[in-house]
């Protein structure tokens, strides 16, 4: 399958912007909290994002703050993605009543705004970056349990799945020695979504004031920062915003892609 | 009758769910006020035993669960006004943001699903379909941004458009909130139009002489109707999450506004109250989404 430009551009800007953030501390000496020049000042050679309403250096706050955007996503993703897919695999493991109560619980917790409860868990564990990567890890997980049964019993229909269950390999041994490892490029182009979405989650929470630290500068609570000067100095919220939007589309992009490519060409046959 | 019953114990676990997690993690709401200097020891004691919080948590969870029932939600700690007067008197302006918004959705998105499904492989179609996906993906935080940024720059150029960008206007938040969830829609119209398109009805259809036009893409969005209505019921059930975004960027008062004001200062029955209506609302347009589609559409009607 020959590849879009799109593709190109999306992984392009992921190993760019995972690329700078990462070595934030090369491509930038100035601090993120002490201003290094007159407030607002636009972008040139140096500051070369401009300064902000302080006078602190935008180019270094937006690397640094990407570290913390990027990570914290990446963190909550996981924890959805393990949470989900360990709770789908012993529901259909198990099966009967395990399964029943998966479907109910999920519905139950998605009954729940995911804003709502990633601000219940503010309140009850206090704003900070813990904090969001565990609300929306928590947040995200029924759902992904979900998709995950679904994509668990996709796999089981399959003949080969009821030959094992003949030959006597059931319950527990097949939903892991099958069902699993079938399921994973399904899997793969989940968690991938649902980084996306754990990334728009942890960027509104930090731009609603929950990021706890505000000395940690991070792309959401940048572009809140910027709102009241959009109509003098635009770049404060640009930068930020743009990023945002490049990350979450470019991440889609590669979702969309490894859901359409992963029919039968996953190395997923292991040895008996 | 069995969406019903599913529908209260969805209830029932949400607000167990957040009475027992504020309650346990938290500990006892009185101390945070003590601890901010807003009661002294001996009105805070006091409060206690006027609240119940002085009987032990099973007691108390019992006693709301039996307010509940008589629709009593108990009292903010902080204004010891009713929790129901105090919903009461923001709910309406988050209504007509939600209501406003919901009408900017589905304009907007059944705008951008007709064109992206009806001129599949034209720069416009094509120009409304990234559209689409944009809205979905990018947060709402971000759309508020770039619609007030627009408007600024619209009203520098031109000041006669500058009323609409004052706080009390309902425009701006609207069109934010509405854009932030047409997307969804405009997916769903897209991707059932191209099936359409597609189906063998359609070809019957043009081959009775129906030209291409406003008739034939009627033909091929009819049969989507019942899924777009579902689609839109689910989403003013998420408009309350855009909601608390929507009203701090745009600074309006209002259940969004609360709620993250009510977490931050502890205020534990407000936040149940908001929990408890939050899911009440999800259930609802859940149900509300079923029968919709249900009279649209006969053959989703269960079978007597």
């Amino acid at each position: 399958m020959r590849a879009a430009p799109s593709l190109w551009a999306s992984a392009a800007w992921l190993t760019a912007i995972a690329l700078a953030c990462g070595l934030a501390p090369v491509l930038t000496s100035s601090s993120t909290i002490h201003p290094v020049g007159p407030p607002l000042l636009t972008p040139s050679e140096f500051p070369l994002m401009g300064t902000d309403h302080l006078g602190r250096d935008e180019w270094s706050r937006w690397l640094y703050g990407g570290r913390i955007s990027l990570l914290a996503s990446l963190s909550a993703a996981g924890l959805a993605v393990v949470m989900g897919t360990g709770a789908a695999l012993l529901a259909q493991g198990i099966g009967g009543a395990a399964d029943t109560t998966l479907v109910g619980g999920s519905s139950a917790a998605m009954a729940i705004p995911g804003l709502l409860l990633a601000l219940l868990f503010v309140a009850i564990m206090g704003p900070g970056t813990d904090t969001l990567i565990l609300a929306v890890g928590i947040g995200l997980a029924p759902g992904f349990a979900r998709l995950a049964r679904q994509a668990l019993l996709q796999v089981r229909t399959e003949a080969y799945v009821g030959a094992a269950a003949a030959l006597g390999a059931g319950g527990m041994e097949a939903a892991q020695r099958h069902l699993l490892p079938n399921a994973l490029p399904r899997l793969l182009s989940l968690a991938t979504t649902h980084y996306a979405w754990a990334f728009a989650a942890i960027t509104t929470l930090t731009f609603l004031g929950l990021s706890g630290d505000i000395s940690r500068p991070e792309w959401g609570s940048m572009l809140n920062a910027a709102r009241p000067y959009l109509r003098i100095a635009s770049w404060l919220a640009f930068f930020p915003g743009a990023a945002i939007a490049a990350t979450i589309l470019s991440v889609h992009t590669l979702g969309a892609w490894v859901a359409r490519r992963r029919s039968g060409r996953w190395p997923v046959v292991s040895d008996q | 009758m069995r969406r019903l019953g599913t529908g209260l114990l969805t209830l029932w676990a949400a607000v167990t769910f957040a009475f027992f997690a504020l309650r346990l993690a938290a500990g006892d709401p009185i101390s945070s006020l003590l601890s901010q200097g807003l009661a002294s020891p001996e009105q805070a004691d006091a409060l206690r035993t006027s609240l119940g919080l002085d009987s032990p948590l099973p007691v108390q969870y019992l006693r709301f669960l039996g307010g509940l029932t008589r629709g009593e939600l108990g009292r903010s700690l902080y204004t010891q006004r009713s929790v129901a007067a105090t919903i009461a008197q923001q709910a309406g302006s988050t209504l007509r943001l939600a209501v406003a918004g919901l009408l900017v959705a589905a304009v907007v998105g059944l705008a951008l699903g007709i064109a992206a499904g009806t001129f599949r492989t034209s720069l416009f179609g094509r120009t409304a379909s990234s559209l689409a996906g944009f809205a979905t993906a990018i947060p709402a935080a971000l759309t508020c941004v770039l619609v007030l940024w627009a408007a600024t720059s619209l009203a520098q150029s031109s000041p006669f458009l500058l009323p609409l960008t004052r706080s009390e206007s309902l425009l701006l938040p609207a069109l934010a909130l509405g854009i932030a969830s047409s997307g969804a829609l405009a997916r769903v119209i897209q991707s059932g139009l191209e099936d359409n398109f597609d189906a063998p009805y359609l070809l019957a259809a043009r081959a009775r002489g129906v030209q291409p036009g406003p008739r034939l893409i009627w033909h091929a969005l009819r049969p989507v109707l019942p899924l777009a209505v579902s689609f839109l019921a689910l989403e003013a059930a998420l408009l309350l999450g855009g909601t608390v975004v929507t009203e701090t960027v745009f600074a309006r008062p209002g259940l969004g506004r609360l709620l993250v004001s009510s977490i931050l200062i502890g205020d534990y029955p407000v936040v149940q109250g908001l929990v408890l209506l939050a899911a009440v609302v999800y259930t609802l347009t859940h149900v509300a989404a079923d029968t919709l589609s249900a009279i649209i559409d006969p053959r989703l009607r269960p079978s007597a």
